[in-house]
């Protein structure tokens, strides 16, 4: 701190300090005083002050309380202020949200040890306004911009570190922008930057890692194998010795689960292996736990990674109507519909008809299937949308598509595959959101219904009618991934693992739902309810064994603009205040004593 | 004796004239004298009767009580007696504080005393302390005359009594003007004066600033006979705590004094005239 004055004429005022000094001498030499006798002037009792036998000048506690206030006077009328080297400059610091700031070492994590260095910045050196991003998987910014500590801590609370990764470059740029290249920039993570000759001159780089060794469940999966369910387990040794574990994988939540799958594991450094394990389709979630195989115990720094949880995948089913009047070719097209497995058993109420016109059910989609009296058979080269989902890996190389060629492609309809300028396959969405899907086909003369491109077509038409349907399209993710739900326009309700409930808007269109936190999620919309699991998966997370500590750059402190000017005045006039009340009270005293 | 002691006397001198001195009966003997003494005497005033002894004067016996009775009786007259007044002053510095007017009340008041005891009929001497006790010269003249009176003395009453004594007239009247501040024993003081006395007063002459300490501050304080210094920072504690000190001196000299039979009364040099009262109060002066 450098303090200055801005009335420096007034140290004049500094003289009076000798006059009362003079003052106090001239009024206390001794005065010479005859008196008849010394005998009525020897005191048993002395006071405090009076009554002593003095040898030396004797200079009460009320003139150095006069002198003080004196002094402090004349420094507050200076108009002191000091420089304070903090509070000059915005602060912006970039929180590492990544899964491995869990890392523990002797119980404290990388986390707690950066928001440790974070308050003792706060206490020692506070900026005078501080925002904060979350580098998960992308940047974002968090709370308000916090003036104190209290605020900051507020905001903390969102820094819970399951992000699969950390977007620190976005979060630099995003800082970057925001603080218009005048904010200092604290990033507070657990790896070295990736250029260790820091250049910016506003950037201080702080890791708070420790190398550890852990061995991680590093991805599973869950997924429809015909009847049963197929799940895969891939679990990593992320460390310099080989390691002995247990992977146990327990079905149901409620109850004490059944053990249905128990695996010992063998692993060397470094080496990752692959579980792959079938269970029955009803089977409820799974909790797949990644266990010690001795009684030493795994000795991990991340506890977060050795526990998955695995939910039912949803089985997606088309309600289908097949209304063709040419049997041959309806059965030709429910054998392609029963192909794909996406079919379901039931018809009623369906939600894909096929059949000869453009008329469909409430919710329906249609596929109309033009027929033409007089078909030319096209055998290429044809036009296709790729881009459409109707057209994926459709590809009719040497196939004959036949046509009505005087079919013409309306106005309203969007081409998919075309021979020429006469459509084969196009597709229009109504206001409902319903897709109309006509087809321009011959299956007389056309022979791509037997070339595997006819069965992909009917996969992707049942494929992309499955898609849209309400309800979520994945049960099992991973945290900071956002989960699609298809809604039907109602309002929906979404339960976190940790009990908060959010309410989101229907619309007749896909809804993302942030799931920023492992565990089950359970979204309700109308009278449907679906769950799904967010699992701490993430390689990169879990290997610990590149986390590094310590400090790279720092703030330079600039000419400009570096301290921030403080006036103290009342500081002083405050103090003098004080003392001259204390003045008060002790000649009071003094006189209500005399 | 500077003049300004001499101006004391001569205003003593007339407020003396106001008063005379009450004289005790037991005081009333003496040389002869004007003044009715308690025997019998050769005055005309008739006390009583007794039987003729041998011896007696023939010119004292009633001859009318001898034609009645044929007894021979002697007729008995007071006797007329000049009483004594000794008056003591206290010579030592402290009656001559600077910055008082001790000394000039002293001079003042043994003048008054003096013209009082003359408006009684009343010898006088005035005895003043030094190397031993003096008589003032020409005290038996109007105080204006007197000689030799200063209070330039180092030694305390008791130590001019030890060195020589007054010559104190035996049934006098006794009047001690002193500031009483010299440690030692009242008792032994008073016995002293009292001894063969009629009466005595004491009159305890203190300055102002004796009965007032001095105000607050740092002062140094000199002893006025001894000249022994020392350095007090006064407050209102001290002031207090002087003030005890001096009110137990004064009730030990007040013991005193009902002890031996004296009595005692203040008065401050600088309130001369108000404090006369005192003096009638005690019974040492009445208007003449």
């Amino acid at each position: 701190m450098f303090p200055f004055l801005t009335y420096p004429l007034a140290l004049i005022a500094l003289a009076s300090l000798p006059a009362l000094a003079a003052i106090y001498l001239l009024r206390n030499r001794f005065r010479r005083r005859q008196v008849s006798s010394l005998m009525l002037w020897r005191f048993h009792v002395q006071s405090r002050e009076g009554g002593s036998r003095v040898n030396r000048l004797q200079l009460p506690l009320l003139f150095f309380l006069e002198l003080l206030a004196l002094a402090l006077l004349v420094i507050a009328a200076t108009g002191p202020h000091w420089k304070l080297p903090q509070a000059t400059r915005p602060l912006i610091v970039v929180l590492d949200d990544s899964l491995s700031m869990r890392a523990a070492t002797d119980g404290v994590s990388a986390r707690d040890r950066a928001r440790e260095a974070l308050q003792r910045l706060f206490r020692f050196q506070a900026p005078p306004s501080t925002r904060l991003i979350l580098a998960g998987r992308d940047a974002r910014l968090i709370g308000a911009n916090a003036r104190t500590w209290s605020e900051v801590e507020e905001a903390l609370e969102q820094w819970q570190c399951w992000a699969p990764g950390a977007a620190i470059e976005s979060a630099l740029t995003l800082a970057g922008e925001i603080g218009k290249q005048q904010a200092n920039i604290l990033v507070l993570t657990d790896q070295p930057p990736p250029d260790e000759r820091i250049a910016n001159d506003r950037l201080q780089w702080r890791a708070f890692g420790v190398p550890s060794s852990n061995v991680a469940i590093i991805n599973a999966a869950r997924s429809v194998s015909d009847d049963q369910d197929r799940c895969l387990v891939e679990i990593a040794n992320y460390s310099r010795s080989p390691r002995d574990a247990v992977l146990r994988v327990f079905a149901g939540s409620n109850a004490v689960p059944d053990r249905v799958q128990e695996t010992r594991l063998a692993m060397a450094p470094q080496e990752v292996q692959r579980v792959v394990f079938n269970i029955p389709g009803t089977a409820p979630s799974l909790e797949v736990r990644l266990e010690a195989a001795s009684e030493s115990g795994l000795a991990d720094a991340l506890a977060e990674d050795n526990r998955v949880q695995l939910l039912s995948p949803i089985r997606r089913r088309v309600r289908v109507q097949v209304a063709l009047t040419n049997p041959d070719f309806a059965d030709l097209v429910n054998r392609a519909l029963d192909a794909t497995g996406l079919r379901a058993a039931l018809s009623a109420n369906p939600d894909l008809v096929i059949h000869h016109s453009d008329f469909a059910g409430s919710n329906a989609w249609s596929l109309n299937v033009q027929s033409p009296a007089e078909a030319t058979a096209y055998v290429g080269p044809f036009v296709i949308d790729t881009s459409h989902p109707l057209a994926q890996g459709l590809a009719l190389n040497g196939a004959v598509w036949a046509g009505g060629a005087s079919l013409t492609n309306d106005a309203e309809f969007m081409p998919v595959v075309l021979a020429g300028n006469v459509p084969l396959l196009s597709v229009r969405e109504d206001m409902l959101g319903r897709q109309f899907v006509r087809l321009n086909l011959d299956p007389q003369l056309s022979t791509w219904t037997r070339t595997p491109d006819w069965p992909v077509f009917w996969y992707n038409l049942l494929d992309w009618r499955a898609s849209q349907l309400p309800g979520l399209r994945e049960s099992n993710a991973r945290p900071g991934s956002e989960i699609v739900l298809q809604s039907t326009g109602e309002p929906v309700t979404v339960r976190w693992p940790d009990g908060t409930v959010k309410l989101l808007q229907g619309a007749n269109a896909p809804l993302a739902i942030e799931a920023p936190l492992p565990g089950v999620y359970t979204v309700t919309m109308g009278s449907m309810t679906n769950r799904f699991a967010v699992n701490a998966l993430a390689p990169g997370e879990s290997n610990l064994q590149h986390a590094s500590g310590g400090q790279w750059g720092d703030w330079k402190a600039g000419a400009e603009g570096q301290y921030e000017q403080s006036p103290l005045a009342w500081l002083f006039g405050l103090a003098a205040l004080g003392i001259l009340t204390a003045h008060l009270c002790l000649v009071a005293r003094g006189r209500a004593g005399g | 004796m500077n003049e300004e002691l001499r101006q004391a006397l001569h205003q003593g001198e007339q407020l003396g004239l106001r008063y005379a001195l009450q004289i005790p009966q037991v005081a009333a003997s003496g040389l002869v004298g004007s003044r009715l003494g308690r025997r019998a005497g050769s005055s005309i005033d008739f006390q009583d009767y007794r039987e003729y002894q041998p011896g007696d004067d023939l010119r004292f016996i009633d001859w009318g009580i001898y034609a009645r009775t044929d007894r021979l009786s002697i007729k008995l007259f007071r006797e007329e007696v000049t009483p004594h007044l000794d008056i003591v002053l206290d010579g030592s510095r402290s009656m001559n504080l600077e910055g008082s007017s001790k000394a000039r009340a002293a001079g003042e008041l043994a003048a008054l005393l003096a013209v009082a005891a003359a408006n009684a009929q009343c010898s006088r001497a005035v005895w003043l302390s030094g190397e031993g006790f003096n008589r003032v010269a020409n005290d038996t003249h109007p105080p204006p005359s007197w000689n030799g009176l200063q209070f330039e003395s180092a030694r305390t009453l008791d130590q001019s009594c030890e060195i020589l004594p007054p010559k104190l007239r035996r049934l006098g009247v006794r009047v001690l003007i002193s500031d009483l501040l010299w440690p030692g024993n009242p008792v032994q003081t008073l016995r002293r004066l009292r001894e063969g006395a009629a009466a005595l007063f004491v009159v305890q002459l203190l300055g102002r600033d004796d009965a007032n300490p001095p105000d607050h501050g740092s002062i140094r304080l000199v002893d006025s006979e001894t000249g022994e210094q020392t350095e007090l920072f006064v407050d209102s504690t001290v002031k207090k705590q002087y003030l005890e000190n001096l009110a137990q001196w004064q009730q030990a000299w007040d013991d005193a004094c009902r002890q031996c039979g004296a009595r005692l009364t203040t008065v401050i040099a600088e309130d001369l005239e108000s404090s006369l009262r005192e003096l009638e109060a005690i019974e040492l002066l009445s208007p003449a």
